[in-house]
């Protein structure tokens, strides 16, 4: 595999990366800031439980969850839409535009000239996708693990590593289907728009799919379901974040497949 | 020239590409570039020609037709024929804001292998801008990046599409050495270009494309023997300019008072020049026509066989 454009994608993207690090560095500490004002609070607790279930299942506290708890509110807070949604938007912007953007702006004429086989130029940016979701998701493992300690949210560690990685699956799946898609068809605008319009649909089904009863046997397709959305409170699942992953793997290779077979585009 | 029976450095077999618009940009093509060769591959914009470049290092994929490079299959084989051939692009993107320095020693690591003393010898030679962004150097300057990376691996074969366009006289002399030098060291070159007077100076044998059709290959010397001469003849007396019959396949392009304006093939001027010797002469200019002429003169003729 071609060493130097796994070192090229994440070079390329450091500065971007450092921001999306301390982006989620911030907000972590931000949400986290404002816990010990809501800790056991029961007037909250009680009022947030009258919450139309829709809300409340889309927030990761359905079935009992409470929000005056660390786990509870970092979830609602943190795990069931905003972290998951930055971290997504990374990469799915990394994963279209490190091959098919880099197509339309005419950067790959050359490279792929040089003796690489496009396949493993595919798979070499999809590590770099990869190693980019695991510096942000390293990120907020060790602010949430700062956090913890300094405010007090009573966490398990190992909980908030299986939140992290169940994240970071998500992330895996959408980034790779977004570099997949790119190498196929060769479209920035698709490479972009079918993953952001599916992890859309995706969060939705994930989110609704107890109370919209004919949402109910599309959930095993939301990989948002599948790694689950209260993570710190009950964990991840992890069949299915294996799942997730696999499915993210399979994206890949046929975006690798799918490459060899088209003719390379000029701007 | 190399000797023929060596594993040419290209052969196509009517090599065609059809894109998947419907455009027809090459279509039946058969060449052969020998080792140790220098090919000009002339054509208009459009003529087919980055499509011919394209397919043999396989970046687009041939409809009709195959092709090899030094003897591998540029399907097939197409990280070993990459391997061996320089390319330079004809149109040239590179990182702006890495430097051309950064730049090439990310491409010397793709590559696996550069001869570290030829690249920095062809940094010396072109003066290449080193050490700034690629986003504040001049086209020509950015141009020389991309030649010094086709040559750095010191290729078998090098496949350059306008490779001059945007560099000064000067360095388009000093590119030409380049070329001549690879071709002495017995390496092949692939030039190509819309303009003759690019090519003429520098390569053996001329191809010369148009509508995704090869029109015609010849030795440049050869091109230059069909060409017409423009021969201006002033007679002492006007009347004799009038009058002058033209030996045959002389054309008679102008007569204007004493001044008689004729074209002649290389093989009909021992003719003219006698028929014309009879009469008392003031003067008699005979220049050759440029390749560009000859060049508008094949596009004519493609033209009325069309």
């Amino acid at each position: 595999m071609p060493l130097e454009l796994f070192r090229r994608g994440l070079g390329d993207h450091r500065r971007a990366l450092v921001g999306w690090g301390l982006g989620v560095i911030g907000y972590a500490a931000l949400v986290a800031s404002i816990f010990p004002s809501i800790k056991g609070a029961a007037d909250f607790k009680k009022l947030v439980q009258q919450y139309p279930d829709a809300l409340k299942s889309l927030f990761g506290l359905a079935e009992g969850g409470d929000i005056t708890s660390g786990a509870g509110y970092m979830d609602a807070e943190l795990f069931s839409l905003i972290l998951p949604l930055l971290v997504l938007v990374l990469a799915i912007g990394s994963g279209a535009r490190t091959f098919a953007g880099e197509e339309d702006r005419g950067l790959l004429e050359l490279r792929l000239s040089y003796p690489v086989r496009r396949r493993d130029a595919v798979l070499s940016k999809g590590a770099a996708v990869a190693a980019e979701i695991l510096v942000v998701c390293a990120c907020g493992l060790a602010a949430l693990v700062v956090l913890n300690e300094a405010v007090g949210l009573d966490l398990s560690f190992w909980r908030i590593v299986a939140a992290l990685g169940g994240v970071a699956a998500l992330a895996l799946f959408f980034g790779w289907l977004a570099l997949a898609i790119g190498a196929a068809i060769s479209s920035r605008m698709l490479a972009v728009g079918i993953p952001a319009a599916l992890a859309a649909a995706a969060y939705l089904v994930g989110g609704l799919h107890q109370l919209a009863g004919w949402l109910d046997p599309l959930r095993f397709l939301s990989p948002f379901w599948l790694v689950g959305s209260t993570p710190l409170q009950k964990g991840i699942d992890g069949w299915g974040t294996l799942a997730v992953v696999a499915a993210a793997s399979v994206a890949l290779l046929l975006g690798s497949a799918l490459v060899e077979r088209r003719d390379l585009e000029t701007p | 020239m190399a000797a023929v029976t060596a594993t040419p450095a290209i052969d196509t077999r009517g090599l065609g590409k059809t894109y998947a618009s419907g455009v027809e940009a090459l279509s039946g093509l058969d060449l052969r570039v020998e080792q140790g060769e220098i090919f000009g591959y002339l054509g208009p914009n459009g003529a087919g020609k980055s499509t011919t470049i394209r397919l043999l290092v396989d970046l687009i994929r041939p409809t009709e037709g195959r092709a090899s490079v030094l003897g591998l299959d540029t399907r097939r084989q197409s990280v070993e024929v990459r391997r061996r051939v320089g390319y330079v692009p004809g149109d040239l993107r590179l990182f702006d804001a890495m430097t051309a320095r950064e730049q090439l020693d990310s491409l010397a690591r793709l590559r696996g292998y550069v001869d570290s003393s030829l690249r920095d010898q062809l940094c010396e030679r072109f003066r290449a801008v080193l050490d700034r962004p690629i986003r504040q150097l001049s086209k020509g300057n950015r141009q020389k990046v991309g030649i010094i990376q086709a040559f750095m691996h010191r290729p078998e074969l090098v496949v350059l599409d306008e490779p001059t366009a945007g560099l000064d006289p000067l360095l388009q002399a000093e590119v030409r050495v380049l070329l001549r030098e690879t071709a002495d060291d017995g390496r092949a070159v692939f030039l190509s270009s819309h303009s003759l007077d690019e090519v003429q100076h520098v390569a053996d044998r001329v191809g010369i494309i148009r509508g995704g059709r090869l029109i015609d290959v010849d030795a440049v010397h050869t091109l230059r023997e069909r060409a017409l001469r423009h021969v201006t003849i002033v007679f002492a007396d006007p009347s004799d300019a009038s009058a002058f019959r033209p030996p045959e396949r002389v054309r008679t392009d102008a007569v204007e008072g004493s001044v008689l304006r004729l074209s002649a093939p290389e093989s009909a001027m021992d003719a003219l020049v006698k028929a014309a010797a009879v009469r008392r002469l003031v003067d008699f200019v005979s220049r050759p026509a440029d390749l560009e002429e000859i060049f508008l003169d094949l596009y004519e003729e493609a033209d009325d066989a069309a």
